[in-house]
């Protein structure tokens, strides 16, 4: 174990030096090779032993003294934290480009494209064209955006909900404490201030993602009961969500079509009926559901679920029976959502 | 533009005569200002439409700034270079695409001075590193760059899933089907399939989109639209020879672009008849080539390569290396035809519409493909048929008849594609009497000599049959020694004389190897006949070619030959060898 915490520690130390250090300018493509392995090697002590505690607090104590001394050194020195390992050779890359003294022979290497070199495979593999793909990749994907758009739901954020999934699923499987797995989840929710569309897309993506083993279920199962639980995103989903992915969900998960039902009849408690417009309205959600909004959203759960149909009208004529059964307009929400419902039948 | 002005356009490197358009810069950094004011999908088609000029553009720069002194002396000459390259690096599609985004690349760093000696140069460089830099690890998307950092995935792995994702997510959207057939106005998936055909342009060189590539090729044509668009087309039939294309995305191509269908009716044409291969490597060569399985598939590529064959062979007629091509060629396309048969609905006609109906079957159908003592009365049918056919047209009085030579020609040339049953008829020659020679010589004759004007086919036909006479009367006298006046005037028959036609080389050469193989001559004697006679210049060769065309007729489609043959024609091989050495 000393072993691989003195390398974590040099392994810290060499990031600092491509960040900072004017000794990069001797660097030539063994060392960049070499420094590369050892990125390499600290992702996979990551992902060797980030679900064993007690090995993870002794790697983070390791981190915290070996960034302090760096602090000490180095004033801009920017700290590298335990989840920063399994990037690390993004790290290493991102802090070598920064860095000026960095040879332009090594800069070569990594901008290198395939087309530029014979296709024989060469000795520096590993960081032969690094940046090249990644560009590659990343204009590749804006050039089809604009074709995609066919999916609901999104490349990018069918992507994130995968790889949510894969995280929690790796937390529960490994780990007997759910509070760790729900510490993470909200830890995701900031990630997306501001954006609270994409995050829903993450979070049906995540939900919607082929359920191939029990502990992919499991995992659902998790998000969902913690999605229940955070009443403001449940709402924004149901407001912000197009309905082929709320029926999609609808279908899949049967707690889900509840909370959606409720969410319904709690915008629908909050409305009043305005006398000079002569329809119902609400102000309690942001943005505003409309009454005619909340018929269709009924409707597209009665699609995904024919069999609420019948169950959801009795609730709304015992509803409306109790705000006193009258058949007129503008008096009881219910009745007036109910035949709505039953008009649009 | 007067020549005064075009130099005035033009760049020159002051230690060679490497030359810069000033131009196409204007040109191109005008439509890069265009592209980078609006993200639409437009703008992106736009870009890709000029991507190949481009390419040519930054390659005519790179070779300029490699040759330059320095960079300095570059930016003196071109002062807008550095916008012009910066706008680029931010374009996706030039950054996508595999030569842009690697001329490109290379144009920043040819620009980087190992040893600025000056602040232009100092300055030049660390803009080229800030550009690098921002280039390969900038995301625009701050909730993704949060997410990775979160989740701990690296960016190159996450923008790979993305895209992985968007491949797969946009081939799904083209598999569903065309439903435009209902109304005209509709909207279909056909509109988006056109869309991404257009912008996966830039992409054919990426590895990930490749699948997507694949889809879009495989799309039935089905729809009243345009189903791909011209660019994509053009990009592919000029890249295929790089891409790891299956079998059926080449033939796709093919469907939808009838150049690249041409070039490679063309290049498979230049590739054989300039190595000239032997008759089994070219069967394999002409099956690989994958032509004649796309033309079974599809009618209208069969007769588009057919017309690029006719054309060919009339301009060289005689070559038999490229009626060898063509035989090949139709025997590898019947063999697929009928791999198909139960699910093609085309029939035979529509494949051969110029053919005459009566021969096509008789023709098309293989020696093998009937019992062996059939094949004289069909090859005398053949031939008798054939004979009609050019009698008629020839015999119309008016023997420049366009519609009479277009006639014959389309007989004679079915009869090239089916070069099999000339073959068998110089194999039946040498068993024959002299009541079956005459039309069965006709039919030799005919395939050399098409015509009777330019090719003097009645003449030849005599000479044919005095070969005949001689050979049959060498074959027929089975005592030594060989009767040498009779190989004299045989000789005589292959040498070129004076005022007359050219000799008919091919056509008795031909039966000379026929009757070294087939008759009842110990075979010390039929290779002396095939020694003495290959004994002229440049005959040997073409001996050789016709020996291993008869081999590989014989061993095929279960015309099983007997051992005598087999070692006969193993033996006459090996002294054509000794010949030629």
């Amino acid at each position: 174990m000393e072993a691989v915490l003195k390398n974590l520690a040099n392994t810290v130390e060499l990031l600092a030096v491509a960040a900072h250090s004017c000794a990069v300018n001797q660097w030539d493509k063994q060392t960049v090779s070499r420094a590369f392995h050892w990125a390499k090697y600290c992702e996979h002590i990551y992902s060797r032993f980030h679900t064993n505690s007690t090995i993870r607090r002794v790697m983070e104590k390791q981190l915290q003294l070996t960034n302090q001394s760096l602090r000490d050194a180095i004033p801009a020195y920017s700290e590298v934290s335990f989840t920063d390992l399994p990037r690390c050779q993004h790290l290493l890359l991102v802090r070598l480009l920064k860095n000026p003294e960095l040879p332009s022979s090594v800069m070569r290497i990594f901008f290198e494209t395939k087309s530029a070199v014979n296709d024989a495979p060469c000795e520096y593999e590993d960081i032969r064209g690094l940046c090249s793909h990644m560009i590659e990749h990343r204009s590749a994907c804006k050039v089809l955006s604009p074709v995609s758009g066919a999916s609901a739901v999104g490349a990018d954020a069918e992507v994130q909900g995968e790889m949510l999934m894969e995280r929690l699923g790796a937390l529960l499987s490994q780990n007997t404490n759910p509070h760790l797995a729900e510490h993470f989840l909200c830890s995701v929710l900031p990630l997306f201030e501001g954006t609270a569309q994409h995050l829903c897309l993450v979070i049906t993506a995540a939900l919607l993602t082929p359920k191939d083993s029990a502990t992919q279920t499991a995992s659902q199962d998790f998000l969902l009961d913690w999605l229940l639980k955070k009443d403001n995103v449940l709402q924004y989903m149901c407001s912000l969500l197009p309905s082929t992915l709320l029926k999609d969900l609808a279908k899949e998960h049967l707690k889900f079509r509840e909370a959606y039902c409720g969410v319904l009849k709690q915008w629908a408690s909050d409305m009043k009926y305005s006398v000079n417009d002569g329809e119902w309205g609400q102000t309690s959600t942001d943005p505003p559901v409309s009454f005619q909004n909340i018929t269709k959203h009924f409707q597209t759960l009665f699609e995904a679920c024919p069999s609420m149909r019948a169950s959801t009208e009795d609730e709304l004529r015992a509803l409306r029976i109790s705000n006193g059964d009258f058949d007129v307009r503008g008096l009881s929400v219910w009745g007036d959502l109910l035949s709505a419902i039953k008009g649009q039948k | 533009m007067t020549d005064l002005e075009s130099v005035s356009n033009l760049q020159q490197t002051a230690e060679s005569n490497v030359l810069v358009n000033v131009q196409e810069m204007q040109f191109l950094l005008d439509k890069a200002v265009a592209w980078g004011q609006a993200d639409s999908p437009d703008t992106l088609k736009d870009t890709c439409l000029h991507l190949n000029r481009l390419e040519n553009f930054l390659q005519q720069l790179l070779t300029y700034i490699n040759s330059m002194k320095s960079t300095a002396e570059t930016m003196k000459k071109l002062p807008f270079l550095g916008q012009f390259l910066g706008r680029l690096c931010w374009n996706p599609c030039v950054t996508a695409g595999g030569t842009s985004r690697g001329l490109l690349l290379q144009c920043l760093l040819g620009l980087y001075s190992e040893h600025p000696s000056n602040a232009v140069e100092r300055k030049a460089n660390q803009w080229i590193r800030k550009v690098l830099c921002q280039l390969a690890t900038d995301e625009d998307d701050a909730a993704a760059q949060a997410f990775m950092r979160r989740m701990g995935v690296p960016a190159k792995e996450y923008h790979l899933r993305v895209l992985q994702k968007m491949v797969a997510q946009l081939q799904e959207n083209i598999g569903q089907s065309c439903c435009s057939q209902s109304s005209i106005d509709q909207r279909c998936s056909c509109d988006s399939t056109l869309a991404t055909s257009d912008l996966v342009v830039p992409l054919v060189t990426c590895p990930e989109t490749f699948p997507l590539i694949c889809s879009l090729l495989q799309q039935p044509v089905a729809c009243v639209r345009e189903t791909l668009s011209e660019n994509f087309l053009d990009t592919l039939s000029f890249a295929h020879s790089r891409l790891p294309l299956e079998e059926q995305g080449r033939i796709s191509v093919w469907y939808h672009s009838l150049p690249s269908l041409e070039e490679a009716v063309l290049g498979l044409l230049d590739s054989v008849t300039e190595t000239r291969p032997s008759l089994l490597k070219l069967e394999q060569e002409v099956t690989k080539s994958l032509l004649p399985k796309a033309c079974a598939q599809h009618c209208s590529m069969f007769l588009v390569a057919n017309d690029i064959f006719r054309s060919v062979i009339k301009q060289a007629e005689g070559n038999q290396s490229v009626k060898s091509v063509i035989h090949t060629f139709t025997r590898c396309f019947w063999r697929e035809l009928s791999l198909l048969k139960p699910q093609t609905s085309a029939s035979l006609k529509a494949f051969f519409p110029q053919s005459p109906p009566s021969l096509l079957i008789p023709l098309l159908t293989m020696p093998s493909e009937m019992p062996r003592e059939a094949w004289k009365n069909h090859s005398k049918w053949l031939s008798s048929s054939l004979q009609k056919l050019t009698e008629e047209e020839e015999g119309d009085g008016d023997s420049t008849s366009t519609r009479g030579h277009h006639s014959v020609f389309e007989a004679w040339f079915l009869l090239v594609q089916c070069e099999h049953w000339v073959q068998v008829a110089a194999q039946l020659l040498v068993t024959s009497g002299p009541e079956d020679c005459r039309p069965l010589l006709w039919l030799l004759t005919f395939y050399h000599h098409p015509t009777n004007r330019w090719h003097h086919r009645a003449s030849q036909l005599e000479k044919a049959k005095a070969a005949w006479d001689h050979l049959h009367a060498i074959s027929s006298d089975l005592n030594d020694p060989l009767p040498v006046d009779r190989l004299q005037s045989l000789i005589a028959l292959l040498s070129p004389q004076p005022q007359m036609p050219p000799p008919a080389s091919s056509l008795i050469l031909s039966l000379v190897v026929e009757f070294a193989v087939f008759c009842q001559l110990p075979l010390r004697a039929a290779t002396d006949i095939l020694k003495t006679v290959v004994a002229q210049p440049g005959l040997s060769e073409e001996a050789a070619c016709v020996l291993s065309s008869l081999q590989l007729r014989l061993n095929e489609g279960g015309c099983s030959s007997s051992d005598r043959v087999q070692l006969r024609i193993n033996h006459l091989q090996n002294t054509l060898t000794d010949v030629k050495a």
